[in-house]
């Protein structure tokens, strides 16, 4: 594969691009691998992207990746985007329609001998695309979809991936299903990605540095979790969905039982997916306020692990919804219910609920 | 029918097949231009290619014969080259039919391309395929039925050409005498109303089938 061996990405970027009353106005320079940007639909994310593939030509921008200037505006370099080996993952997965599977994977310029490579192998043994290689593309269903372009765009052997919030035309499961994957493209394959999203949990998930875009101006940039509990990124995460980052400590470790078990205080435990303590016996892990469910009383036979004992601190209306706060254990963490539900609940503060997580719904970040 | 109407239905059907031949490349281009290029002239261009379908069809062949007639730098020029001259033969009977029928073909092409996701051209480019595999492999494959309905439609209307095919290729037998002029000949002759009404039925049967196809292929969808 093309990229260097680390995976690392060096890339620096300034753009000024004027669409109408939009500008885009970023400056950013990174070492990756994975750079997250994120903000909310109208910050300019998916116009950086597109700046960075050389899909449109900026007003003034110089871009370099990995000491290779591809672009510098007005009046210098200009590579096309065929020339730039950056290849682009969407959230429609714009497979090629009159091509069957094979025919999309072995599109770009040598993927038809990368495809029977060992390299290639691997790819579609990651991406679990090898049953699905003879079919066309108008019966996949959405997951398959997203994986068929991800492997397509692996086979370019691309110096970067460039996803454009390549989940969210997904539901919540497929979404966390390709996350994963994601993940696994990063660790077991190596390839530095540039990956644009609205969804904290997914920057959490998969980032090493972000840059939180805000009307076109980049208004923060490091590592995600950082980022994400400044005051000012977070007001970008309320537009988009706030999300409950804690850093907690490991109390101890099933095996068999496919979890592990953080510490909340107050003798509260959390279980989240099975994962290796972090240098000081700290994990840090993210979940999306939608996924905490709320409880009157303790419900009985339930499959999720986590029926946390918590007390309501705040109740704050956001349009058709209400984020509720919640203090559970010696922390804090946020729910997202609709407006009726809270009503019919009679949530108010000082109100003891019980909170309810999903182990699979708690994504490991990891301790960096 | 006799052997004369044969050779008249058959010279009718290589004209117009010579005529979209000729005008599938420039309509393909064109069609790409008119679907995808983001310039102030577009319209100017729009307007000229769909000149024809508007104009009366004698006035086009004013034009073409103002362009190419013998004495005329054009004609000179084809004199020079080859010897021989434009207007008045077969060919000049092959250059009416394109260009009456190249508004059909061209607005198909156009519209087909416009249908095409530009972002999957965008994807083709970022996998590093450049702009012409993009077109040969992406546009071009998934606009491949409107190109062949375009094609049908604008071999119908090459195949009833007459008003532009009469005054830039006049009225020769075995020459410019296609189907339409040799009715209307056949009309002023006492006598020829049979041939003329045979003549009439080719021409209906023939016009209704390529309308048919043409139907059938714009519903169809690109292979998959």
């Amino acid at each position: 594969m093309r990229h260097g061996a680390n995976g690392a990405l060096e890339i620096e970027v300034g753009i000024r691009h004027r669409l109408g009353d939009f500008v885009l106005d970023v400056e950013l320079a990174t070492d990756g691998p994975v750079l997250g940007v994120f903000g909310a639909s109208g910050s300019g994310k998916t116009t950086l992207l597109h700046a960075i593939a050389g899909l449109i030509r900026p007003d003034a921008a110089r871009i370099v990746i990995e000491g290779r200037e591809l672009c510098a505006r007005p009046g210098g370099v200009w590579q096309p985007p065929e020339r730039r080996h950056l290849a682009l993952v969407t959230q429609d997965a714009l497979l090629f329609p009159h091509r069957d599977v094979r025919g999309n994977l072995v599109f770009a310029p040598g993927a038809r001998d990368r495809l029977a490579s060992d390299d290639g192998r691997r790819i579609l043994e990651v991406l679990r695309i090898e049953a699905l290689l003879d079919r066309g593309v108008r019966d996949l269903s959405g997951g398959e979809r997203q994986r068929v372009a991800l492997a397509r765009a692996l086979l370019a052997s691309p110096r970067a991936l460039l996803l454009d919030e390549p989940t969210s035309a997904l539901d919540a499961e497929l979404s966390r299903d390709v996350l994963g994957l994601l993940r696994q493209v990063k660790q077991e394959l190596g390839i530095p990605m540039v990956f644009v999203t609205h969804r904290a949990a997914e920057l959490l998930a998969l980032a090493d540095d972000c840059l939180v875009l805000e009307g076109g101006r980049g208004v923060a940039q490091g590592p995600p979790i950082e980022v994400l509990r400044r005051p000012r990124a977070l007001g970008t995460a309320s537009l988009a969905g706030v999300d409950n980052l804690l850093r907690l400590p490991v109390s101890s470790q099933d095996p068999e039982g496919g979890v592990t078990i953080l510490d909340l205080g107050a003798g509260a435990s959390l279980r989240v997916p099975l994962h290796e303590a972090g240098a000081e016996g700290r994990l840090d892990v993210g979940f999306y306020a939608d996924d905490v469910l709320l409880f009157l009383e303790r419900p009985r036979g339930m499959s999720a692990r986590n029926a946390l004992d918590c007390v309501v601190r705040s109740v704050e209306g956001v349009g058709p919804e209400v984020l509720v706060g919640l203090r559970v254990g010696a922390r804090d963490i946020h729910a997202r219910v609709t407006a009726a539900a809270a009503d019919e609940l009679s949530l108010r503060a000082g109100l003891p609920l019980v909170a309810v997580v999903k182990t699979a719904a708690i994504h490991v970040l990891g301790e960096r | 029918m006799t052997d004369a109407e044969q050779e008249i239905v058959l010279l009718s059907l290589r004209v117009a097949l010579l005529a979209v031949g000729a005008s599938l490349a420039p309509g393909i281009g064109i069609g790409w231009l008119l679907a995808r290029w983001r310039h102030p002239l577009r319209p100017l261009l729009q307007g000229l290619v769909m000149l024809p379908l508007v104009l009366p069809p004698v006035v086009t062949g004013y034009l073409l014969l103002f362009a190419l007639g013998r004495s005329r730098p054009l004609g000179e020029a084809w004199h020079a080259l080859t010897g021989g001259r434009i207007a008045f033969t077969t060919g000049a009977c092959v250059i009416a039919a394109a260009v009456v029928g190249f508004p059909l073909l061209v607005e198909a092409i156009r519209i087909s391309m416009l249908a095409v996701d530009p972002r999957l051209e965008q994807v083709s480019r970022s996998l590093g395929r450049g702009p012409f595999h993009t077109f040969f492999r992406v546009t071009l494959p998934l606009s491949l039925p409107g190109v062949a309905a375009g094609a049908v439609l604008s071999f119908a209307r090459a195949l009833g050409e007459f008003g532009a095919t009469i005054v830039l290729a006049g009225n020769v037998a075995g020459e410019t005498r296609t189907i339409p002029i040799a009715v209307y000949t056949l009309l002023n002759v006492r006598g020829g109303e049979a041939a003329a009404v045979r003549l009439v039925l080719v021409s209906v049967l023939l016009a209704l089938g390529a309308l048919l196809v043409s139907f059938w292929l714009s519903t169809r969808e690109p292979r998959s």
